[in-house]
C-alpha cells in the first residue's frame, strides 16, 4: 500500500506554496539533489506493476536466462536427461555456431528477406488503408476481403502456395500457356523470391490494419481544413495525412520485420526440412540444429547470437523513430 | 512505505522465484500422486503416446477404446491415450518428458528413431526378466528385433508393427512391354524402366523431394555394396559406393529419363498418386500401407509388390561383403519410460498389444504388418502380402548410433541441394563430390560426439 506517513504529508503541505523552485525546498535534500521528482512521478503505486512484472519474469526473463545458460553448456541428446549436470563449455558453442555452421548466412537471408518483405508490404498496406478509408458502396466487403490473407493460418497459406508452385503445378502451367517457363519455385535461387512473395501475400494486411487505425485517428477538422485550403489529393495525403500515419506505420514496420524474421511455419511448410540452402532462414537452421541434430546447446547459442545481432539495428531504429512514447511524455 | 525501483525489482524477482518453486512443487506432487507401486492396477491410469493414424482416425479411436476396455479387464487400470501428429511433435514430447522426468509411460516410436531414444538413456533396458514379462523374445519376428538396441544385451525397443519397403509394379504395363518378372538388380530396373517409358508414361515413380525416401535408396544401394555408412566411429559417406548410389538415383531422371521431370517436387504420396494413376510402371519405396490407396485407384487388380533389387548398381551379383538388404528395418517400436512409476502396468500393456490376436486384428484394421511371429506367419498365404513379409524378414537395421539422425539428415540434404541441378539437366561430378564431402564432415562430427 502506498500510504504516506503523516510527517511526509505534512511536510509537503508546508512546502506546497514554494513549489516553483524545484530541488531546493526539500529538507535534507538540499543542493545535493539534482532532480526533484514531479507530481506524476511522486509516490507512484509501483506495486501495481507486480502482476505484469511476475508475468514478464516467468514468460520472458526466466526462459531467456535458461536460453543463455543452455548456450553455455554441452546440451545434446546424450546429456539432455541430466541437463543440470551437463558440462559447462563456456563460449565453445558460440565459436562453433559462428565458424562452422551456416549461422551468419542464415541471419543474412532472414534479415534481407524480412526487410524486403516489409519494404514491399508497407506501401501496399498503406494504399489499401487509404482506399478503404472513405465510405462507399461495398467498402465493408472490400475490407473483409483484404483481411483474408491475415486470418488464414500460415500453415494453410504455405500448403496452398506449395501446391500451386510445384514443378507441374498450376502456376507453371499457366506461365507455360503464355509462353513463359516458370522454372523451379521451391528450390534453387528462385526459392528466395518465392519466400518473399508468399510472405508479402500473407503479411500485408497487418500493415493495412495498423495504417487503417492510424487513418481513423485523423480528426475530421483536419480534412475540412485541408479542403478549405484547396489542397489537392496528393498534397493532402503527403502533408496532412501521412504525418498522422508516421507512428502506426513505424510500429507496423518494426513489428512486421520482426514477424518475418521469426516466421517458421511458412518456410517449413513451403520448403520442408532440411531447407534448400537459398531459404535456410534462421528459424529453420535453429530448428534443424535442435530437433534433427539434437544440438540444443549449439542452437541456443545460435539463438543468442541472432538475438544480439538483430537487437542492434532494432535499438537504433527504436531510437530513430521514437516509438518509446515515455521519453516524449517525460518532456514537459 | 516508499517502493523504490530496487525494492520493486527485488520483489518481482522474488515472486518469480517463488512462482517457479511453486511450479516445481506442483510438478513433483503430480508425479507422486500418479505413482502407487502396487501390481494391481485398480484406480491407476497408464499414459500411452502413439502416432496418430490420420488415414484411419475413426478406427484408431475404436481401437483405443477396445484396448482400454481389455486392459481394464486384465489389470483394473485405465489408459490415457495421447497421440502425436508428426515425428517433430513426438520429439518435442520426448524431450519434455526426458527433461522433466514425467510424461507418458509407454511410447510408440518409429524404428529409425530408436537409436536417438536409446542415446537419451531415458527408457527401460530389457533383460531376460523383462522379455519374459512380454511373453519372451521368440514371440517376435526375429528380424524385427534388429533395431531394438545396439546389441542383444542392450535393448529398449519392443517391436510393435512392421512396415517393410517393397516396390509396387504395374503388371499390365510390364506385360505389355514383354517383361515377365520384375527386376532384381538396380541396373536391370533402370533398363526395364527405359523400356517402360513412352509419352507421359514413365518407368519409375520416384519422390525426389521427400524428406525420407532419398536416404533409404542411398543406404540400400550402399549397404548392398558392402558400405554400412557408419563403421564403428567413422562415417563412410564420401565413399565410391555412396557416390554411385547417388549417380544411379539421380541418373534415372537426368540420364535415363525414366521418371517424370515433375518428380523433383514430389513427396512419397505424390509418387504413389502417379503410380496409382497408371502413369508409372514401378514405384519403389512403398509399403503395404499403400494398399488402401491402390485398391481404390486406376491400377486396382493390376499391381503387385516385389522385393526391391538387392544387387548394387553397376553389378550383376552382390559383391563380397555386400548385405542382402531388401529394406530398412521399418515399423514401430514400443519403449517404456525409465521414469515411469508403473512399469509393471506398462509391461502388461505392451504384452497385451503384441499378443497374436491383437496383432492380427491390428493388421486387419490398419494394414500394418504384425511384429508378432505367429500373426505374421498367418498372413503368408496372402499373395499380395507375401513379398512384403519376405522384405520384412530381409530387412536390415540402419546403424544403431545416436549419430544416425545426422547421417540421415546429411543424405537427404544432398538430394535437397541437388534439386536445382536436377531441374537443369544434371548434377556435376564436382558438385556431387563437394556435397558428399560436406555430408561426410557433418556425419563425422556427429559421430565424434556420440557416446
Amino acid at each position: 500500500m502506498t500510504t504516506e506517513t503523516p510527517g511526509r504529508a505534512g511536510r509537503r503541505a508546508l512546502h506546497r506554496p514554494g513549489d516553483g523552485a524545484p530541488g531546493h525546498d526539500e529538507p535534507g535534500g538540499g543542493p545535493k539533489k539534482k532532480h526533484r521528482r514531479g507530481v506524476t512521478e511522486r509516490n507512484r503505486p509501483l506495486w501495481l506493476l507486480t502482476p505484469g512484472g511476475v508475468l514478464m519474469t516467468v514468460v520472458i526473463l526466466i526462459p531467456l536466462a535458461l536460453g543463455i545458460y543452455m548456450s553455455l553448456i554441452d546440451l545434446d541428446q546424450y546429456t539432455l536427461r541430466k541437463w543440470l549436470s551437463t558440462p559447462f563449455i563456456g563460449v565453445a558453442n558460440f565459436v562453433e555456431a559462428l565458424t562452422s555452421t551456416d549461422l551468419l548466412r542464415s541471419i543474412w537471408i532472414s534479415v534481407s528477406f524480412a526487410v524486403i518483405s516489409t519494404i514491399v508490404t508497407v506501401p501496399l498496406g498503406v494504399a489499401a488503408a487509404v482506399v478503404t478509408q472513405n465510405a462507399y458502396r461495398g467498402r465493408a466487403v472490400v475490407r473483409a476481403i483484404f483481411l483474408i490473407p491475415y486470418v488464414l493460418p500460415s500453415f494453410v497459406v504455405a500448403t496452398v502456395w506449395r501446391t500451386m508452385l510445384q514443378p507441374d503445378g498450376i502456376v507453371n502451367n499457366l506461365l507455360g500457356k503464355v509462353g513463359m517457363g516458370g522454372g523451379l519455385w521451391l528450390n534453387g535461387p528462385q526459392s528466395y523470391w518465392t519466400l518473399i512473395l508468399v510472405e508479402i501475400w500473407a503479411a500485408w494486411p497487418f500493415i493495412y490494419l495498423l495504417a487503417l487505425a492510424g487513418l481513423q485517428s485523423v480528426d475530421h477538422e483536419v480534412h475540412e481544413a485541408a479542403a478549405l485550403d484547396g489542397a489537392l489529393w496528393w498534397r493532402k495525403l503527403r502533408y496532412v495525412i501521412f504525418p498522422y500515419l508516421k507512428g502506426p506505420v513505424s510500429l507496423a514496420f518494426l513489428l512486421g520485420t520482426l514477424n518475418h524474421i521469426n516466421n517458421f511455419t511458412l518456410p517449413f511448410v513451403l520448403f520442408g526440412a532440411p531447407a534448400p540452402s537459398d531459404v535456410n532462414v534462421l528459424p529453420m537452421l535453429v530448428y534443424v540444429t535442435s530437433f534433427q541434430s539434437f544440438r540444443f546447446g549449439l542452437s541456443a547459442a545460435m539463438a543468442v547470437v541472432s538475438l544480439i545481432l538483430i537487437s542492434i539495428p532494432l535499438f537504433i531504429y527504436l531510437r530513430a523513430v521514437r516509438l518509446d512514447v515515455h521519453e516524449e511524455g517525460a518532456k514537459k | 512505505m516508499e517502493l523504490t525501483r530496487k525494492k520493486f525489482l527485488a520483489g518481482v524477482g522474488g515472486t518469480g522465484v517463488l512462482a517457479l518453486a511453486l511450479a516445481a512443487c506442483g510438478g513433483a506432487k503430480t508425479s507422486s500422486t500418479s505413482s502407487g507401486g502396487k501390481v494391481d492396477g485398480a484406480g491407476k491410469t497408464l499414459v500411452v503416446l502413439m502416432s496418430v493414424k490420420s488415414q484411419y482416425p475413426q478406427e484408431q479411436q475404436t481401437w483405443f477404446k477396445q484396448m482400454g476396455e481389455k486392459f481394464k479387464q486384465q489389470t483394473g487400470a485405465g489408459i490415457q491415450w495421447e497421440t502425436f501428429p508428426s515425428a517433430n511433435d513426438e520429439m518435442t514430447r520426448i524431450q519434455t518428458s526426458v527433461v522433466s522426468g514425467q510424461g507418458p509411460d509407454v511410447y510408440g516410436l518409429g524404428t529409425t528413431f530408436t537409436p536417438t531414444a536409446y542415446s537419451t538413456s531415458a527408457f527401460v533396458k530389457l533383460g531376460d526378466a523383462e522379455w519374459n514379462m512380454l511373453g519372451g523374445k521368440d514371440k517376435f519376428v526375429p528380424a524385427a528385433l534388429g533395431i531394438s538396441g545396439p546389441d542383444d544385451s542392450n535393448q529398449i525397443g519392443i517391436p510393435f508393427v512392421s512396415r517393410p519397403f517393397v516396390m509396387a509394379y504395374n503388371t499390365e504395363l510390364l506385360k505389355k512391354a514383354g517383361i515377365d518378372k520384375p527386376a532384381t538388380t538396380w541396373d536391370d530396373l533402370g533398363a526395364q524402366a527405359r523400356k517402360l517409358t513412352s509419352g507421359d508414361q514413365y518407368g519409375l515413380a520416384i519422390a525426389y523431394k521427400d524428406n525420407f525416401d532419398p536416404w533409404k535408396f542411398i543406404w540400400g544401394m550402399s549397404i548392398q555394396a558392402g558400405n554400412k555408412l557408419i563403421d564403428g566411429k567413422s562415417a563412410k559417406i564420401a565413399d565410391p559406393t555412396v557416390k554411385t548410389a547417388y549417380e544411379t538415383y539421380f541418373g534415372w531422371l537426368t540420364k535415363d529419363h525414366v521418371v517424370d521431370p515433375a518428380s523433383i517436387g514430389w513427396s512419397n504420396s505424390q509418387a504413389l498418386a502417379a503410380f496409382a494413376d497408371g502413369k508409372a510402371a514401378y514405384f519403389p519405396m512403398t509399403s503395404p500401407l499403400s494398399i488402401p490407396t491402390l485398391e481404390k485407384s486406376a491400377v486396382k487388380g493390376k499391381y503387385k509388390y516385389a522385393l526391391m533389387p538387392m544387387v548394387p548398381p553397376g553389378a550383376t551379383t552382390r559383391p563380397e561383403g555386400g548385405v542382402e538388404a531388401a529394406s530398412i528395418l521399418s515399423g514401430d517400436n514400443l519403449v517404456i519410460a525409465d521414469y515411469s512409476k508403473q512399469k509393471d502396468l506398462a509391461f502388461a500393456f505392451v504384452k497385451m498389444i503384441t499378443d497374436t490376436a491383437v496383432q492380427a486384428d491390428y493388421y486387419k484394421t490398419f494394414g500394418e504388418l504384425p511384429a508378432n511371429a505367429e500373426a505374421a506367419k498367418a498372413l503368408q498365404s496372402d499373395p499380395v502380402l507375401a513379398p512384403a513379409l519376405e522384405a520384412a524378414s530381409k530387412s536390415v537395421a540402419t546403424p544403431f548410433s545416436g549419430a544416425w539422425g545426422d547421417v540421415q539428415l546429411a543424405l537427404v540434404n544432398i538430394a535437397v541441394q541437388s534439386i536445382p541441378d536436377l531441374a537443369s539437366g544434371g548434377v556435376s561430378d564436382a558438385d556431387l563430390s563437394k556435397r558428399l564431402q560436406d555430408a561426410q564432415a557433418k556425419s563425422q562430427t556427429s559421430l565424434d560426439r556420440a557416446k
